[in-house]
C-alpha cells in the first residue's frame, strides 16, 4: 500500500514538474480581420517572436472573415471544435460566447497593473471585457473610435467645405444636412446609406444615433432604446434626406462595398471608417480622392462615437495545459513590453494601455495621429447588450423597411420589441 | 450563322429553312452571347485593377492588364483549397458509384421483403435540401470526430438516395433471363453482379459520376457548415470569403472564380464528347 | 413432393431476402446513419426549445410561432414562386433548345451543348459572384448598358429592390439549371425512331402533331427524370441567396432553405430551425411522391 502511494507519488511530481517546464503544447488560434492581424506575414512574425520566449508552445492560426466568421464558430461550438484562443471584440466574447458559458475567466491576466493601466486609458474598456457579473471573458489589446470620413476634393467642388470643423473634425446636424444638399445639386452622390446585412453596422448606428444625440441602449444595457423621441426623429431624417436624394440607401451592399464606392469616388463620403480601413484602402483611393475623417454629426455638436475593442478570448476546451499555454500567448502578445506595441502597431488601432503612450511616432503608420483626435469622443460601448447578435440582424431590415418607405415609428417599434425580446 | 443556316438541310437534308428557324437560331446564338460572356467577365475581371474594376464606365477589355489579383490570391493556400475540393468530389463520386449501383440493383432485381416501403422512402426523401437537417448533422458530425475534415461533406452526399434510385432504373432494363441463365450457370451472387450487371449498368455509373461530381462540386452549403480551418477549405469556400468587411474586391474575387473554374472547365472541354454521352445514356432509356 | 417444394420456395425467398439486403447494405448504412437517423433527431429537437445555452421541452410551441411568423410565410412563398417558375422554364426552354439543335451538325450541337453547360461547370459560387458584380448598382455592367441603350434612365439596384431582386434570383438559377437537360433532350430528341416519324410524315402530320403523339411519348422518361433534377436545384438554391442578397432587400429574397439556415447560425435558434425543417421536409416528401406517380402514370 505504501509503496503504491509512493509510486504515485512520484508519478504525480514527476507530471507537474514535467508541466513546469511548459510541456510541448499545441493550441489554436483564430483571428477575425483586426487591421493586420488577417495576414499571415504579420502574425507570423508575432508567432517567431513568441516562439523565441516560448519555443515549446505551437500555435495554429486560422483567419476568419466576418461574412461567414460568425457562422464557423457557431458551427465550432455545436461540434465542439472551438480554438483555444479568439481575437475579437467583446460583443462576441463576453455577450455572446461568454455569457453562453463557452469562455474561460481571464481574472489570471487581469491584474491590478493592467486594470489600472487599461482604466486610465478609458473606464469604459475595462467594463466593456467583464460580462454583467463581473467575469473578464476578453483581454483587450487595442482600440479605437469608427468614425466617417469625406472626399475633401468633392466637398471643395460643391462649396461644402464651410459646413464642417476642420479643427475639431465635428459638425452639426444641420450642416450635415446642407453639406449634403449641396453635393447633391453639385452632382454628387453625398452618402449612401448601406443596410444588405450586418457588415459594418456600427456606422449606420452612429449616424442614426447621433443626428439628435439618441442613446442605442438603455445606461445599464438591459434594453435597446431607439424608439426615443430622438432615435426616431435622426431615423425620419435620414428617410427624408434619401427621399429628396440628400442621401442615398441601397439594400444591396454592406460596408464594404460602400468603402469601395467612396474609395473610387463614387460617393463623397462613407460612414464606414477608422484607423484600420484607412491603412486598408490606402492604394484604393482613385485621384479624384482625398479622405478626410470626421467625426459623426450631431446636434449638439458633440458626437459620441463607438467604439471598437478587440482582444483575446479563451474557449473553454477542458484542457488545462492549453489553457494555460493560451494564457501564456496572451500575456506575451499584449503586456509585453516589447512585443505589446508591436502587436497593436499591427492592428493600426490604438493601444488600450495608458503606457504604451503613441506607438505610431516616428514609424511609417505615422498617419495614424490623425484618428488619435477622435479618442476623446468615445461613448458607451453598448455592443456588450445581451440580444446583441439578434439586434444586428433587426437592426439592417429595420432601416431596408424605412428606406423603402416604411412608417418609421411603427418600424423602430417592431424592431425594438424584437430585439428586447432577445434580452436574456 | 448564316452558314449555318444553308448546311443544316444539306446535312441532313430533310427540313426547309422557315422564317422561324432563322429567328430561332439568331436567338439561340445570343444567348450562348449571353452565357459564355459571364466566364469571359470573371476572366477578364480577375485582370483588371482596383480602379478599373469599380469603374463607373465598365472597361470591355482590361485596358491596364495586371497580375495582382493573382498575386494576393496566391498568397492564400488557393492550390490547396482546389486540391481539397478535388478530393471531396472524387471521393463522393467513388462512394456514391459503389453503393448506388448495388443499392440499384437489389430494389430492381431482387424481390426482398420491405423493398417497396424502402424505394418509397428514397423516393420521398430524394429531393430534401440538406439545409432542413443541418443541425442534427452537425452535431452527428462532432460526435463521430468528423467535423471540420472533409468527411463531414463527403458522408451526407453518399446518403443521398437520388443514385439509388437513378441506377434502379438502369438495372430494370437487365432481362431476367440473363439472371436466370446466370444462375444456372452456378455463378454467385457476386460473380453475377460483378460479371452481368456492372457491364450492363455501367451508362448509367457514367451518368452519376458526372452528377455527382458536379453535385459535391457546387455544394456549397455543406462546406461552408463543416469546414472552418484553412488548409480544409474548398475553393468555393474560398472565393467566399475573399469578402472582407472593410473592402469588397471583386478583381481579387474573379481570380478567385477563375481558379476555381477554369480547371474544371478545361477538363470538361477535353471530355465533353464522354460527359455528354454518359449523362445522356444514364437518362434517356428508361 | 409438395412439402418440398414449399420448403425449397421458402429457401428461394429468404436467400432473396438475404442477398438483397447485402446489396442494399451499404446505401442503407449511408442513407439511415446520414439522411433518416438526422432527420428523426430534427424531428426530436423541433419540439425543444434548442439554443446555445437552453434545451428545454416546449410541445407544439415552435410549430404554431412559425405559422404567426410572417417572415417564415414569406420565405415559404418565395420558396414556392422559385419553384413553380423555374422549373417549367427550365423544362421547356431546354426542350426547344435541344429540338433547334440536335439535327445541326455534330460541331454546332456541340457547341451549344458546351456553351449552355458552362455556367454548371463553372460552379454556383464563382457564376454568383461575377452576377454580384454585373448587377452592382454603381458599376455594375448592367446598368451601364440598360443605360447606353437607352433601356432605363437611372440606375436600377437589381438586387436592392425588392421588385427585382427574386427576379434576379431566379435568372442566374436558370442559366446554372438549363444545361443538364438540354444536354438529355438533345440527345433523347435524337434517339427517336425515325421510321416512325418519316411514316407520320407520309400520313401528312404537322410538325406539331408528330412532336406531340411521336416524339413526346418517348421523351417522357428523360422528361420526368428532369423534373426530378430541376426540383431538386431550385429547392436547394441557396449560395445564390446567401452571397448576394443575405435573404434581403426586406426577406423578399428569403426562402426557408435561407430561413433556417438564419435561425440556426444567425440567431442560434436550432430547434426552431428544426421545426422548419420537418415541414417543409413533409411538403417536399409529398410533392416528389405525387410528382413521381403523376409522372408514372403518364408514362403509361
Amino acid at each position: 500500500m505504501k509503496k503504491m502511494l509512493a509510486v504515485l507519488l512520484s508519478v504525480f511530481m514527476v507530471l507537474s514538474l514535467t508541466a513546469i517546464a511548459e510541456e510541448a503544447v499545441e493550441i489554436t488560434l483564430w483571428t477575425f480581420p483586426v487591421g493586420g492581424w488577417s495576414k499571415s506575414e504579420v502574425v507570423d512574425e508575432i508567432l517567431a517572436n513568441f516562439n523565441e520566449v516560448h519555443p515549446n508552445i505551437k500555435v495554429t492560426v486560422q483567419y476568419l472573415d466576418y461574412q461567414s466568421g460568425d457562422d464557423q464558430v457557431t458551427a465550432a461550438i455545436e461540434a465542439g471544435t472551438t480554438p483555444d484562443i479568439i481575437m475579437e471584440g467583446p460583443e462576441r466574447l463576453v455577450t455572446n460566447w461568454g455569457a453562453a458559458g463557452k469562455m474561460l475567466d481571464l481574472a489570471e491576466l487581469w491584474t491590478e497593473e493592467a486594470q489600472a493601466d487599461i482604466n486610465a486609458k478609458s473606464p469604459a474598456i475595462v467594463s466593456a471585457c467583464k460580462s454583467p457579473d463581473g467575469v473578464f471573458y476578453e483581454y483587450p489589446l487595442c482600440m479605437t473610435t469608427h468614425t466617417m470620413t469625406i472626399n475633401k476634393q468633392y466637398f471643395e467642388q460643391a462649396d461644402a467645405l464651410k459646413y464642417l470643423d476642420e479643427e475639431t473634425r465635428t459638425w452639426t446636424t444641420d450642416d450635415f444636412v446642407s453639406a449634403c444638399r449641396a453635393l447633391r445639386d453639385a452632382g454628387f452622390i453625398p452618402g449612401i446609406v448601406y443596410c444588405g446585412g450586418h457588415g459594418g453596422d456600427q456606422g449606420t448606428r452612429a449616424l442614426a444615433m447621433n443626428l439628435y444625440s439618441a442613446k442605442f441602449t438603455n445606461p445599464e444595457h438591459t434594453a435597446y432604446t431607439m424608439d426615443s423621441e430622438e432615435g426616431i426623429k435622426g431615423l425620419t431624417l435620414l428617410q427624408d434626406m434619401v427621399k429628396e436624394g440628400a442621401l442615398q440607401a441601397d439594400p444591396a451592399i454592406v460596408a464594404g462595398d460602400e468603402i469601395a464606392l467612396f474609395c473610387n469616388g463614387t460617393a463623397a463620403m462613407s460612414f464606414c471608417w477608422n484607423a484600420g480601413a484607412a491603412e486598408t484602402n490606402k492604394a484604393s483611393l482613385a485621384d479624384n480622392v482625398t479622405s478626410f475623417p470626421m467625426a459623426f454629426p450631431s446636434d449638439d455638436g458633440v458626437p459620441e462615437l463607438c467604439g471598437g475593442i478587440w482582444g483575446f478570448g479563451i474557449f473553454d476546451n477542458k484542457d488545462e495545459a492549453k489553457a494555460k499555454a493560451a494564457v501564456e500567448f496572451i500575456r506575451f502578445v499584449c503586456d509585453d513590453v516589447e512585443q505589446g506595441p508591436k502587436s497593436v502597431y499591427a492592428t493600426s488601432f490604438f493601444p488600450v494601455r495608458e503606457s504604451f503612450g503613441d506607438i505610431y511616432a516616428g514609424t511609417d503608420k505615422e498617419d495614424r495621429a490623425e484618428f488619435a483626435i477622435f479618442l476623446p469622443f468615445l461613448g458607451d460601448y453598448y455592443n456588450v447588450t445581451s440580444g446583441w447578435t439578434v439586434q444586428r440582424a433587426e437592426w439592417w431590415n429595420l432601416l431596408q423597411r424605412i428606406f423603402a418607405g416604411g412608417d418609421v415609428a411603427a418600424e423602430v417599434a417592431v424592431y425594438i420589441e424584437n430585439s428586447n425580446a432577445s434580452i436574456k | 450563322m448564316q452558314k449555318t443556316m444553308q448546311k443544316k438541310p444539306s446535312a441532313k437534308g430533310v427540313e426547309k429553312v422557315t422564317p422561324y428557324k432563322v429567328i430561332s437560331v439568331i436567338i439561340l446564338l445570343l444567348l450562348s452571347a449571353f452565357f459564355i460572356f459571364t466566364l469571359y467577365w470573371i476572366i477578364t475581371g480577375s485582370f483588371k485593377d482596383r480602379q478599373s474594376v469599380i469603374a463607373a464606365k465598365p472597361e470591355w477589355f482590361p485596358s491596364n492588364p495586371v497580375l495582382d489579383n493573382y498575386h494576393s490570391l496566391f498568397e492564400k493556400p488557393a492550390l490547396r483549397w482546389l486540391y481539397n475540393t478535388v478530393l471531396i468530389c472524387g471521393a463522393t463520386m467513388l462512394l456514391t458509384c459503389v453503393s448506388a449501383s448495388m443499392g440499384g440493383y437489389a430494389i430492381a432485381k431482387k424481390k426482398f421483403a420491405g423493398r417497396n416501403l424502402i424505394f418509397t422512402i428514397f423516393i420521398c426523401a430524394m429531393a430534401l435540401p440538406k439545409q432542413v437537417i443541418l443541425i442534427p448533422l452537425l452535431k452527428q458530425m462532432s460526435f463521430l470526430k468528423l467535423h471540420n475534415t472533409i468527411w463531414a461533406v463527403i458522408l451526407p452526399n453518399v446518403g443521398w438516395p437520388f443514385g439509388v434510385f437513378l441506377m434502379k432504373q438502369f438495372s430494370e432494363n437487365i432481362p431476367d433471363e440473363m439472371l436466370e441463365a446466370a444462375r444456372i450457370d452456378g455463378a454467385g451472387e457476386t460473380r453475377t453482379f460483378l460479371e452481368i450487371i456492372l457491364p450492363m449498368i455501367k451508362p448509367g455509373i457514367g451518368a452519376l459520376a458526372i452528377f455527382t461530381f458536379i453535385t459535391a462540386w457546387n455544394d456549397y452549403f455543406m462546406q461552408l457548415i463543416m469546414l472552418n480551418d484553412t488548409n480544409t477549405l474548398t475553393i468555393s469556400l474560398g472565393i467566399a470569403k475573399l469578402q472582407a468587411e472593410l473592402s469588397t474586391d471583386f478583381g481579387l474575387i474573379m481570380a478567385g472564380a477563375a481558379v476555381g473554374s477554369v480547371p474544371i472547365i478545361i477538363v470538361f472541354l477535353i471530355f465533353q464528347r464522354y460527359f455528354t454521352r454518359g449523362i445522356t445514356m444514364g437518362a434517356v432509356k428508361g | 413432393m409438395q412439402i418440398s417444394s414449399k420448403h425449397s420456395m421458402r429457401m428461394a425467398r429468404r436467400r432473396e431476402n438475404i442477398s438483397g439486403y447485402l446489396f442494399m447494405a451499404p446505401s442503407l448504412l449511408f442513407f439511415i446513419g446520414f439522411v433518416i437517423f438526422p432527420m428523426g433527431m430534427c424531428l426530436v429537437t423541433s419540439f425543444f426549445n434548442y439554443t446555445m445555452m437552453d434545451f428545454s421541452f416546449i410541445g407544439l410551441k415552435n410549430y404554431s410561432e412559425m405559422f404567426a411568423d410572417s417572415v417564415f410565410i414569406k420565405s415559404l412563398v418565395n420558396t414556392i414562386v422559385i419553384v413553380v417558375v423555374s422549373v417549367p422554364i427550365t423544362c421547356v426552354f431546354s426542350l426547344w433548345v435541344a429540338s433547334l439543335i440536335y439535327k445541326m451538325k455534330d460541331v454546332y450541337t456541340s457547341f451549344f451543348r458546351c456553351v449552355f453547360y458552362l455556367p454548371v461547370v463553372t460552379g454556383s459560387v464563382a457564376v454568383t459572384v461575377v452576377w454580384k458584380w454585373i448587377f452592382n448598382n454603381y458599376y455594375g455592367l448592367l446598368n451601364y448598358v440598360a443605360k447606353n441603350l437607352g433601356l432605363i434612365s437611372t440606375n436600377v439596384n437589381w438586387i436592392g429592390n425588392s421588385n427585382t431582386a427574386l427576379g434576379c434570383i431566379i435568372m442566374i438559377l436558370l442559366t446554372t439549371s438549363v444545361g443538364q437537360p438540354i444536354v438529355l433532350y438533345t440527345s433523347a430528341l435524337s434517339n427517336v425512331d425515325k421510321s416512325l416519324i418519316e411514316a407520320a410524315q407520309v400520313d401528312g402530320a404537322t410538325n406539331l402533331q408528330t412532336f406531340w403523339y411521336i416524339k413526346w411519348p418517348q421523351i417522357m422518361y428523360t422528361t420526368l427524370y428532369i423534373l426530378i433534377i430541376t426540383t431538386i436545384n431550385s429547392f436547394q438554391c441557396f449560395a445564390l441567396i446567401q452571397l448576394l442578397t443575405s435573404g434581403g432587400p426586406n426577406y423578399s429574397t428569403s426562402t426557408i432553405m435561407y430561413y433556417i439556415y438564419y435561425n440556426a447560425f444567425k440567431l442560434s435558434r436550432y430547434g426552431y430551425g428544426s421545426a422548419m425543417g420537418i415541414f417543409l421536409a413533409a411538403i417536399i416528401a409529398i410533392f416528389s411522391a405525387l410528382q413521381f406517380k403523376v409522372a408514372k402514370t403518364d408514362n403509361g
